[in-house]
């Protein structure tokens, strides 16, 4: 089975503030710890499920600078056989769909059968690359994949619903499949396996390389353009309980009392 | 059976001179409550292959404190043919998700809590340290777990206070600071550890530092053992701060009216020798009466915090022996258990919950105590 | 007059709550675009659904097929790319659920529409539309501009209220263009997470756990919480981490894709409040959060909070709300 995964390399700021910077168009990176995206991580772990029990290749794209070899570099540790990563001035101000046409370019040369990504990317979180490259690779899709059972040329394929419920589907087979969080375990990669994978295949591409011309990317060849971004205002804060950990509770205690939650 | 390096293990290790005596077994403060054998597992390294000894999940019970080295007559080292063990699990991903999970967070944010770099120096924000950059005499090097732990937080906060009464030049790296990599040694990802190594020997010539102090036995056995090149000198707290006592620059004068016993770390003690200097800052403060365990120093206990036991759940029974060290100090009269390492502060906190000692007996660093009798 | 269309998502003989808040919080912006509001209703025997939405929408628009029976991304993206080439609708909204980010981004593609999806509310700029919508988690907003007309977005869950405006939609019956049967991608069957022991939907109390309680497997971390549960005669919930891990059940799990929930009291311990999360238990009478960061979106919806390690507050929590209880 040929497989490709599309990974992304983010900044990590579940924790971290976040600093817009001057010209409103991105964020602070210093500081901040860089790592492959979390639905890709799992997207990286199924593709390589995948390649172990039915055999093949394992190729992982990226689009991003330098610093997101870090993250071929893991995928290429956990079992990927290739790696491929696209960089250009040119990208710089790049849309979902201008991504997608990215890696569309790519791949289209390529011979697959299940295209991975994840589901989202935790950083813009706009959830469309995966469907969109489907699109213009003309082959079907499907978002939210919490489980893919392939068979004949087909893959029975889980998707996550609302409410705790998911739908079971049939797709034909090339898909894109864009992995939702949780659907397996991925696994732990030693930086010994890192340093060893050092010795697989990892090719930077420019556009000219894979024939696209600067105007079909970058701002010029977007749909959307990003504005400005904002710290949001806060609407509404919780009454903030202050002290050491012995007030704080007592005090909460005290208001749980006076609202009658606990039960008596 | 062969290591990462495809060298066997009784090369390596040098396991063909072992009696099978069993004083490492003996010795082993895990060996009675889990499967971990320290001797069986020098047998079993040297006879069976691979596949028939790992995955084996009690080989993370392991808290590397050494015991068993110390007690070997042939001068072998058992712990490390347990952490050769790890290294093996560990490059075919069999790995606990909870130490994944520590050893990913290191790799990324440079610790193993989960945190972010960014917030690394936060316990210090409003107490205006010299940074690195400026040089000082001393690099105070904080470690991950006074730099993140609410509680311990505390004690790099008094250390700070205590350095600044003792007049020590003293400057920290801030978010800079990356994890020391003593436990990850411990938990066999040799990759990281080295990468550690490169990235903080790199830090530490890039500001000229010539003398590091730590918070942690860990970090300072690690730094002063284990680190290849780094030229600084590298001292404990309780080792700079008795100088300071031994110089009468630093002062202890309030009375702290206390029967205080000393737990002694394993990294600190049985590895590094340190028996005396904690104890002399401890005796000096005016009005505490130090109390001895039945098994100190060299037979001292480990409180199972090292080793990466902070993030691997052990598949050990029984009481923990964090908790049998807070019984017999309470039966011995103590009212404060004294320690010098943020893992035996934390699991200490914790066996005091579990014996139902709370308000009978409290842990404090040795530094929390310095503070109360300097202020 | 340029239209809007909405559309409609359905499931198992129920219009879903995303429909009303799109049909209502479009309404101001219809209006900024001089537009009216189509609701584009696609499915099989339907008739019932077109009642519920006729005081919603100045038009609703049908396509029944058989074909449309279960939602299928592709053939619902031929229905709509074939209505939209059609009637060329300045904007088309679809929800940001799991339905809409299957179907969007490869419908907006086909259209070559640009698509901003997840957004939580809209500008006019200088006759341009401008969608607003979160990145890096919640912590940050973004103003994106759409390039061209036509538009289309997706719509975040809860973010518009669904108010019923009262009006009375016409109704248009369209054919389907659908002619053949799908055959890329094929529906075959719902299946329910499985049901626990616990339903903490019907719950008075719940303690929620977060990625911030850390190790959920560790007994230790375990016996913490359930303590505090057990005071309170709370439930156990969680957010999506805890669930991804396998340290709880997926019934457990409140968010988006889990469980929604309206208990009397919701103790958030270590969740730092992703929209995913807060769409699911943003309807609880009280809302009390621990957590470390005080900068956790968690603590904008929250009543109470506690800026602080969780283990900390917790083991006091839990022994004041023993006393509370004692004492009366």
């Amino acid at each position: 089975m040929k497989i490709v995964v599309c990974v992304k390399h983010v900044p990590d700021t579940a924790e971290a503030d976040v600093v817009i910077t001057p010209d409103k168009k991105g964020i602070k990176k210093e500081g901040l710890a860089f790592g492959i995206n979390e639905w890709d991580e799992y997207a990286v772990e199924e593709a390589i499920l995948m390649k172990e029990k039915y055999g093949g290749e394992v190729v992982a794209i990226t689009i991003g600078g330098k610093e997101s070899e870090d993250t071929l570099r893991r995928c290429l540790a956990k079992g990927a056989d290739r790696a491929i990563r696209i960089e250009d001035p040119a990208l710089e101000g790049s849309d979902a769909y201008a991504l997608a046409k990215v890696l569309c370019a790519v791949i289209k040369g390529m011979e697959y059968d299940i295209i991975f990504t994840g589901a989202q990317a935790g950083d813009d979180g706009f959830g469309q690359v995966g469907q969109t490259l489907a699109e213009l690779l003309g082959i079907p899709h499907a978002a939210l994949v919490t489980k893919v059972e392939p068979q004949d040329g087909k893959a029975k394929v889980h998707r996550e619903l609302e409410g705790g419920l998911e739908e079971v589907l049939e797709i034909q087979l090339p898909a894109v499949l864009a992995v939702q969080t949780g659907i397996n375990e991925p696994r732990y990669v030693s930086i010994m396996g890192i340093r060893k994978a050092k010795k697989k295949e990892l090719k930077v591409l420019s556009l000219s390389d894979i024939g696209l011309s600067p105007d079909e990317v970058g701002e010029k060849g977007s749909l959307l353009t990003l504005e400005e971004l904002y710290i949001p205002p806060v609407e509404k804060m919780a009454e903030i309980l202050t002290g050491a950990p012995d007030e704080t509770a007592t005090k909460l205690a005290g208001i749980l009392d006076e609202r009658g939650l606990i039960p008596k | 059976m062969e290591t990462i390096d495809g060298e066997s293990f009784g090369e390596k290790y040098d396991l063909f001179v072992c009696l099978q005596c069993g004083k490492c077994t003996g010795s082993c403060p895990l060996s009675m409550r889990s499967q971990l054998s320290p001797r069986k597992h020098v047998r079993e390294a040297l006879l069976f292959d691979n596949e028939v000894v790992l995955d084996k999940e009690f080989l993370w019970d392991c808290t590397t404190c050494a015991t068993c080295r110390l007690r070997c007559p042939r001068d072998l080292q058992p712990v490390e043919v347990i952490i050769g063990m790890r290294s093996i699990l560990i490059e075919e991903a069999k790995v606990p998700a909870t130490v994944q999970e520590a050893l990913e967070s290191t790799f990324k944010n440079g610790n193993p809590w989960g945190r972010a770099p960014s917030k690394r120096d936060e316990w210090a924000a409003e107490l205006s340290l010299k940074s690195a950059s400026e040089g000082a005499e001393y690099l105070y090097y904080v470690g991950c777990t006074p730099a993140y732990d609410p509680r311990v937080q505390n004690v790099a906060k008094s250390l700070v206070r205590v350095f600044k009464a003792a007049g020590v030049d003293f400057a920290i790296l801030g978010n800079e600071e990356k994890c020391c990599g003593n436990e990850i040694r411990r938990m066999g990802e040799v990759g990281l550890f080295e990468m550690l190594m490169e990235d903080n020997v790199e830090i530490f010539e890039n500001y000229g530092v010539e003398r590091i102090v730590t918070s942690s036995p860990h970090c300072y056995n690690v730094f002063k053992n284990e680190y290849e090149g780094l030229k600084a000198e590298v001292f404990h707290y309780t080792q700079l701060l008795c100088e300071k006592l031994d110089n009468g620059l630093l002062k202890l004068t309030k009375e702290l009216k206390k029967k205080v016993i000393y737990q002694d770390p394993c990294f600190l003690g049985k590895q590094n020798k340190i028996f005396e200097e904690p104890r002399k800052l401890i005796s000096s403060i005016p009005g505490v009466e130090l109390l001895e365990y039945d098994r100190e120093k060299e037979r001292s206990v480990c409180c199972e915090g090292g080793g990466g036991r902070m993030w691997a759940e052990a598949t050990a029974t029984g009481e923990r022996t964090a908790e049998t060290r807070v019984k017999e100090a309470v039966a011995l009269g103590a009212e404060i258990i004294a320690v010098a390492c943020p893992f035996c502060m934390l699991t200490f906190e914790d066996a005091v919950k579990m014996t139902g000692y709370e308000g009978k007996i409290e842990v404090k660093d040795i530094s929390e105590l310095l503070v109360e009798a300097i202020e | 007059m340029a239209e809007v269309f909405v559309l409609v998502e359905h499931r198992r003989g129920e219009l879903r709550d995303i429909t009303f808040e799109m049909l209502s919080g479009c309404r101001d912006l219809a209006k900024n675009l001089n537009a009216s509001i189509t609701a584009v209703l696609l499915g099989k025997n339907i008739d019932n659904f077109v009642e519920q939405l006729k005081s919603w929408a100045d038009k609703i628009l049908v396509v029944e097929d058989d074909k449309l029976e279960n939602f299928n991304a592709e053939a619902y993206q031929r229905v709509l790319s074939h209505l939209i080439k059609e009637r060329k609708p300045i904007l088309t909204l679809i929800g940001h659920t799991s339905f809409g980010m299957d179907l969007a981004p490869a419908l907006a593609a086909e259209l070559g529409i640009p698509l901003a999806t997840d957004c939580i509310g809209f500008e006019l700029q200088d006759g341009r539309l401008v969608a607003i919508r979160q990145m890096y988690g919640g912590k940050v907003n973004a103003r994106i501009s759409f390039k061209t007309a036509p538009y289309m977005a997706t719509i975040r869950s809860a973010a518009f209220k669904a108010e019923e405006p009262g009006l009375s939609a016409e109704v248009e019956k369209a054919p389907s263009p659908l002619t053949e049967e799908i055959t890329t991608k094929r529906f075959l069957e719902y299946v329910e997470a499985a049901v626990g022991e616990v339903d903490i939907t019907q719950a008075e109390r719940i303690v929620a756990v977060g990625r911030g309680v850390g190790d959920y497997s560790d007994e230790k971390v375990r016996s913490i919480i359930e303590e505090l549960a057990n005071e309170l005669g709370a439930v156990i919930a969680c957010s999506r981490p805890i669930v991804d891990k396998g340290w709880l059940p997926k019934d457990r799990q409140v968010g988006t894709s889990g469980k929604t929930v309206k208990p009397k009291l919701y103790l958030a311990l270590g969740i730092s409040g992703a929209f995913q999360h807060v769409a699911g238990m943003s309807a609880s009478e009280t809302i009390v959060a621990v957590n470390k960061d005080p900068k956790a979106p968690i603590f904008t919806v929250a009543d109470y909070g506690i800026v602080d390690d969780l283990f900390k507050v917790v083991p006091v929590l839990t022994e004041k709300v023993r006393e509370a209880k004692g004492g009366s």
